[in-house]
């Protein structure tokens, strides 16, 4: 049933912030694995200087194929729990132990953070608190599961969710299509509150409309393309 | 627009996904690109074809028949197109996913 914890952090051009990231994470002691999505901006050099596991895809793939490269890499290393965790800052590194805890007591197979559940979102801009509230009934069309925070990169696996669920959708698109096989593999999941912190750095960034777009029109080519 | 119309588009895109659902094949693929090829030659050569086609169909001239076959014919190349594109990227995907298991570094000190 594995032995190891990995904390994966997916980066593409983060040069700016991972530093930061990654000593916050690794104040937790576990095991980190970066995926360097073909970054450009000198990300890798800077990542390479932590006692971290380091891979790299030499081209942009997008952060679904990132996070199933670096499950990929914990199967082979005797992960027994994976956890998710952005490289720009957004998630605290302090909200990992929670969910872990759940994975590896609770027994739960897929535990998500949700920014809604507890406290209000530190700044966060009002038109993305719009479009969160409604990609999460967009969600809940296509796989019929109603979390209250549809798109929080931080997510706990455990052994069995590592080795059941694996990401085609290379894009954005994998935070719905982890819903809908944890619905056809009947997996646990449960969502916990966590803390997210919209910085100046990280407003500029985020999920364009346009990018929703991109992300419904895969979800429905999927359901004709068989 | 007249409700043949409505009917004609929306039958023949359910005609559209239904392939794409179930009977698709490589060898289906090339045989459709072939008969909208030949369809759009033989209306080039015989153009009352469609005049008299269109007016069976109680649908007004038969340059509109052709059009709307033409959007659906349209819709069918670029879901064509978009499914080898998806494709691709799957099997890019692997390569780099490949190439960087293979060369995963290892911390240098003890975490």
């Amino acid at each position: 049933m594995g032995s190891e914890i990995f904390i994966i952090i997916p980066v593409y051009n983060e040069a700016a912030v991972i530093a930061q990231t990654l000593h916050e994470v690794m104040k937790t002691g576990h095991k980190i694995i970066v995926v360097d999505d073909g970054s450009s901006d000198g990300t890798g050099a800077i990542v390479k200087t932590f006692p971290v596991y380091y891979l790299r895809h030499h081209v942009n793939i997008g952060q679904g194929a990132a996070l199933q490269t670096g499950m990929d890499f914990a199967k082979r290393h005797d992960a027994a729990a994976v956890v998710h965790f952005d490289a720009d800052g957004q998630h605290r590194a302090s909200d990992i132990g929670k969910l872990l805890k759940l994975v590896l007591e609770d027994g739960y197979d897929v535990v998500f953070g949700s920014r809604f559940l507890q406290h209000q979102p530190v700044n966060m801009p009002f038109t993305r608190r719009i479009f969160l509230k409604l990609a999460r009934y967009v969600n809940w069309l296509f796989t019929g599961i109603l979390l209250t925070d549809a798109h929080n990169g931080l997510r706990a696996l455990s052994y069995q969710a590592i080795y059941l669920i694996r990401f085609s959708e290379n894009r954005m698109a994998h935070a719905s299509e982890i819903l809908s096989q944890i619905r056809d593999y009947e997996l646990r999941y449960c969502e916990v509150p966590v803390t997210i912190d919209y910085t100046a750095y990280s407003r500029n960034k985020g999920q364009s409309l346009w990018n929703s777009i991109n992300i419904i029109f895969d979800l429905l080519f999927k359901k004709i393309n068989r | 627009m007249k409700l043949i119309q409505l009917i004609l588009i929306i039958g023949l895109l359910l005609i559209l996904i239904s392939y794409f659902r179930w009977f698709r094949s490589a060898v289906m693929d090339k045989l459709l690109i072939a008969a909208i090829m030949v369809a759009g030659i033989v209306l080039v050569v015989f153009p009352n074809v469609t005049t008299r086609l269109a007016s069976w169909l109680g649908v007004g001239r038969g340059a509109d028949l052709v059009f709307y076959l033409f959007i659906v014919a349209f819709c069918y190349l670029i879901l064509l197109v978009y499914a080898k594109i998806k494709k691709l990227e799957q099997q890019l995907a692997e390569l780099a996913r490949r190439q960087a298991l293979m060369d995963a570094q290892s911390p240098s000190t003890p975490a």
